[in-house]
């Protein structure tokens, strides 16, 4: 347990070490920068853009990769680059509000199942193994069904199927730490459950989740990418991947450079966070190093 | 055994019976009334009064559930709301070609994965070990629904290697149609049967048995072929078990980019015209066979490692 204390981000100078550890691995370091760069095109996209991403010009329709056009032009005219730049703020403004969300939920509910009594434990974990037995698109499909397509409905239906994730994983961390001794002793002094909890415990899960976290950013980039491209994610003219997929695949054989401009973005994005993830899970807490 | 068996069903069906109820309730807590959202605008009166009718909506909500509940036990899944054809038809004569279609995905992922994971624990830490697991990572990343797509535009459209829709007629046809959409589900698993299998096949070779087999001084293929990857291929097991909710997710958008018949294209089409008891049946039956996949690969696990059995 010591060593989940020590490696735990609580000061600037330890996420450093964190940083600088990941940064020394090759893998780590691409993914770094990939994310970086992602980052860095979503926060300034709105300077970055040569055209504006919904603004269409029928004249200059379907035109391919130019120098006045990177990437050419969709159906409408409207510049893909622009498009493919603006996207990326669209998968991070879904990816990062709903795995904060179900990171904050799924370790509230994850911390009361394994500290509280065991009924409730019981409870939480037959709804966190249900909600699980959704396949998660056919899940996702059916709350669209229902509630229809949105921004918001991506963001809920990716929080409902990650939270019993992080539930678990809290809960099992939990678990081990109920009987260590510091929080015996910190028991025995008489601080509460919400000291315990909060002051105690959380410290030490957070950095497990956090990485988990990283690790689960590309799963949700396709996800929302997955529905756009179904035309139940996010609705046009928002620029998504998914949906620059979408209008590349209606018109697969006119505008194909539509499609490796959606798809290249994910794969990359992907690789980035994959890599990054992998190699903050072995600096953050090299005992997670398993099977996967 | 027979316990854990018996344990590991129920458990099974307390699942189902829970995720039936969440989605029973989450179609009621929909705001506006149930009847007009599954008709959308081409609902009339008469229309409405028969589905109100054949839903018994007009009951209370824990009769609704009982009665639902009753159907699924005779396999009613309620009626096509425009044809009238029952549900339970219509998603069983769909499920075989999105079976098809995981099957022959994971089966060669599978194949290839696992010759990979040896090779690569074989020799561990030489440079194909780090290639293979570098490319192990990057294929994890690959999501299905984008190689599908990128496969489909340089294999199918440029190069115009295989057929880019359909499912194909006869034996042949039928597997040359499934060369890119296996192709597009199962490359992600190859990376990962891969890791897996070298983390597992490396731990076994540290085993007293593997030593025992090299004194007797069998070659190194016949130990890890014949000795090492029968244990090792247990994670194999659970993980393919486990991760039958992930092939069907995958395989939902690959019958779309591919336009291949299937519970993808169904759930898809159904969304599109509102047949909402056709959604809901396809979700429930795929729900379905994700948990009965979980738990035989528990049992299967504890069939092959009886350590496993005491841990549920």
């Amino acid at each position: 347990m010591t060593d989940a204390v020590a490696h735990t981000p609580k000061s600037k100078s330890e996420l450093a070490i964190i940083i600088t550890g990941v940064a020394r691995d090759p893998l780590g370091l691409i993914g770094l920068v990939i994310v970086g760069a992602i980052v860095f095109s979503a926060v300034f996209a709105a300077w970055i853009v040569p055209y504006d991403p919904i603004a269409m010009n029928i004249p200059d329709r379907m035109q391919g990769p130019s120098g006045a056009h990177w990437l050419g032009t969709d159906q409408l005219g409207r510049d893909t680059f622009s498009r493919v730049i603006m996207g990326g703020q669209v998968a991070l403004k879904v990816a990062l509000p709903a795995i904060f969300g179900a990171m904050a939920i799924g370790l509230t509910l994850g911390m009361i199942a394994g500290y509280g009594p065991k009924w409730l434990d019981n409870f939480l974990m037959l709804l966190f193994d249900t909600i699980r037995s959704f396949p998660t698109v056919m899940f996702a499909l059916a709350v669209v069904a229902l509630i229809g397509p949105s921004l918001q409905t991506v963001v809920f239906v990716v929080m409902a199927t990650s939270i019993p994730t992080y539930g678990r994983v809290a809960r099992t961390q939990t678990l081990t730490l109920r009987n260590s001794e510091f929080i015996l002793a910190e028991r025995a002094m008489g601080a509460s459950i919400t000291r315990i909890l909060g002051v105690h415990m959380l410290p030490n899960i957070i950095g497990v989740l956090a990485v988990l976290a990283a690790m689960d950013i590309p799963t949700v980039i396709a996800l929302e990418a997955g529905l756009s491209f179904l035309g139940l994610g996010v609705k046009p003219p928002t620029p998504s991947w998914g949906a620059l997929l979408k209008d590349g695949y209606a018109l697969i054989r006119q505008t194909p450079w539509l499609v490796v401009g959606g798809g290249l973005p994910i794969v990359i994005a992907t690789l980035g966070f994959t890599f990054l993830g992998e190699s903050l899970r072995d600096v953050v807490d090299p005992k997670l190093r398993k099977n996967r | 055994m027979l316990l854990f068996t018996l344990k590991r069903f129920a458990l099974a069906a307390l699942i189902l019976v829970v995720a039936v109820t969440i989605m029973f309730l989450m179609i009621r807590a929909v705001p506006g009334d149930p009847v007009s959202i599954m008709l959308g605008p081409r609902a009339t009166p008469e229309l409405k009064a028969r589905l109100i009718a054949e839903m018994a909506l007009d009951q209370s909500i824990p009769k609704q559930l009982m009665l639902y509940f009753g159907g699924l036990l005779r396999g009613d899944l309620g009626v096509d709301v425009f044809s009238g054809r029952e549900v339970t038809t219509i998603v069983f004569e769909q499920l075989p070609h999105t079976l098809k279609l995981i099957f022959s995905a994971i089966t060669w992922s599978a194949i290839l994965g696992i010759a990979l994971g040896c090779y690569a624990a074989a020799h561990p830490n030489t440079w194909i070990d780090r290639a293979a697991a570098t490319i192990s990572v990057s294929f994890i990343a690959a999501p299905a629904f984008v190689v599908a797509l990128l496969s489909l535009l340089v294999f199918a459209v440029h190069l115009q290697w295989f057929p880019a829709i359909g499912v194909g007629e006869g034996f042949w046809g039928t597997a040359w149609h499934l060369v890119l959409p296996s192709l597009a589900i199962g490359l992600s698993w190859v990376g990962y049967i891969a890791r897996l299998v070298r983390a597992s096949m490396l731990e076994v070779m540290g085993e007293s048995h593997i030593r025992t087999a090299r004194a007797f001084g069998l070659s190194e293929r016949r130990i890890i072929g014949a000795y090492a990857l029968r244990i090792a291929i247990l994670p194999v097991v659970t993980v393919i078990g486990v991760g039958m909710g992930f092939l069907l997710s995958s395989a939902v958008f690959t019958e779309i980019v591919f336009a291949r018949p299937g519970l993808g294209k169904l759930v898809i089409d159904s969304i599109t015209t509102r047949n909402y008891p056709i959604v809901m049946g396809a979700v429930l039956v795929s729900t379905g066979l994700f948990v009965i996949s979980t738990a035989l690969a528990d049992l299967i696990n504890a069939l092959l490692d009886p350590r496993a059995r005491t841990n549920t």
